[in-house]
């Protein structure tokens, strides 16, 4: 199948010589074949955050088709400004599957409101996810790794687990004000980080 | 602005943080405060980069092929409305053997129904002086059906099996005409549990080539947010 894929894309080299900004103006003027290098491209990251949030395959499954489907008939809404493609795609996922997994909490999560299943649900093991293909994620992942405990785990629990900062203080047992204060200081702390390592060209 | 303090330009000075984790418990009045408060605005911008960037740094898991088929399935189908309702008869046209020759037999099928739907759905029949046509859905709405009776000048489009109009969308009908694009009515509708709906078209449908069904935004849309889901070619 991968082998069927690549020469499929490879056969279509005009579009595959495309920048994704353009491919997004063809996309919106009802393109299907841009929209195909467009899904090529991205997919598997797309993926790769639904089921990091979600841990279900299926639910992932779900949660990125629909974001795709989303891009597809509401292209015009990209905007240069806000960022890549790839960010704003994943922006949509991302949405997509704190909306999911909200939605989810209702009926299940909020029975074990204590440190231990937070712990669970930021670092669940995944035995099945290959080894990390992109160096710049990995040096996210490092750099994140590197940050005070504390404010790793508000982080966490905020981007990939899809909790609200009052959830997050109630489940830690911290003042409100506590955890959103660390969430700036340890998204500060990863964006000097992060400037330095681009700055020596690590 | 010393970066490794809170803003403490305004009361919110921690809400930008929580505002790009998606963590805040109300983002719009955040949006809205947004308008009004430069601080804010500045440091959302310096902070938004570094969270776009945590959605990137996941374990790398290859997404199935199945789902990519999936989704390729439901845009080609969508593609393939868009051009048979002539509002892409400007567009380059690439040769699609590609397509049919290398993909995998599901994504084939489908869109090989979705264009013998096409070519066959379209039959008129007509009945004096009640004349009755039926249209076209898109393949990703298995075995919906859709009808338009015209009697005088009134006429009811009617649907079966349709699915659900996504939450907070509506259906929303469209009249194309000879030229121009397809423009919008008052008419919108949603479905039984059963998938049933029924909905008289305003304003009659002299001139019209078209009557098309989307799904758009709850109160309906001036101009179209999603590909057509169905449509009724009329005969001349």
């Amino acid at each position: 199948m991968r082998t069927i894929r690549r020469l499929a894309s490879g056969s279509n080299q005009r579009l595959g010589r495309l920048a994704d900004e353009e491919l997004m103006e063809l996309v919106t003027a009802g393109d299907a074949e841009a929209f195909e290098v467009v899904l090529t491209r991205h997919a598997d990251a797309a993926f790769s955050l639904a089921y990091r949030m979600c841990g279900k395959r299926t639910l992932a499954e779900d949660i990125t088709q629909e974001a795709f489907l989303a891009i597809w008939r509401g292209g015009g809404r990209y905007d240069r400004a806000r960022g890549s493609v790839r960010a704003w795609t994943l922006g949509i996922v991302h949405n997509r599957a704190a909306d999911a997994l909200r939605h989810a909490a209702v009926r299940e999560r909020r029975r074990a409101p204590d440190e231990d299943a937070a712990d669970e649900l930021v670092s669940r093991d995944r035995t099945d996810t290959q080894a990390i293909d992109n160096v710049a994620g990995e040096r996210v992942r490092s750099a994140l790794g590197e940050l005070p405990g504390e404010q790793r785990r508000v982080i966490e629990l905020a981007y990939y687990g899809g909790f609200t900062q009052t959830e997050i203080a109630e489940m830690l047992g911290d003042p409100l004000g506590t955890v959103k204060g660390r969430m700036r200081l340890g998204l500060l702390k990863l964006r000097s980080q992060l400037r330095d390592w681009e700055s020596v060209g690590a | 602005m010393n970066e490794q303090q809170p803003h403490g330009l305004c009361a919110r000075g921690d809400d930008a943080a929580a505002y790009v984790l998606g963590a805040l418990d109300d983002p719009d009045a955040f949006r809205g405060h947004l308008a009004t408060c430069e601080a804010c605005r500045a440091d959302l911008a310096q902070l938004r980069q570094t969270a776009d960037l945590l959605a990137q740094a996941v374990p790398r898991t290859n997404a199935p092929d199945t789902m990519r088929e999936r989704i390729l399935a439901v845009v080609r189908s969508e593609a393939e409305l868009l051009r048979a309702a002539g509002e892409s008869s400007d567009r380059p046209h690439r040769p699609r053997g590609r397509f049919f020759g290398a993909r995998g037999s599901a994504i084939a099928v489908a869109v090989a129904a979705a264009a013998a739907a096409l070519a066959i759905a379209l039959a008129v029949r007509t009945t004096a002086p009640e004349r009755i046509s039926h249209g076209a859905v898109s393949p990703a709405l298995t075995g919906a059906q859709i009808s338009l009776r015209q009697s005088g000048s009134h006429a009811e489009l009617t649907v079966s099996n349709f699915p659900q109009a996504p939450y907070g969308k509506v259906y929303e009908v469209w009249l194309k005409r000879a030229s121009g694009a397809p423009q919008p009515t008052d008419a919108l509708f949603g479905v039984t549990t059963r998938g049933r709906g029924a909905i008289a078209v305003p304003g009659g449908l002299k001139g019209v080539r078209e009557v098309l069904i989307t799904s758009e935004p709850a109160g309906g849309s001036p101009r179209p947010t999603s590909a057509p889901v169905a449509r009724v070619v009329l005969a001349a």
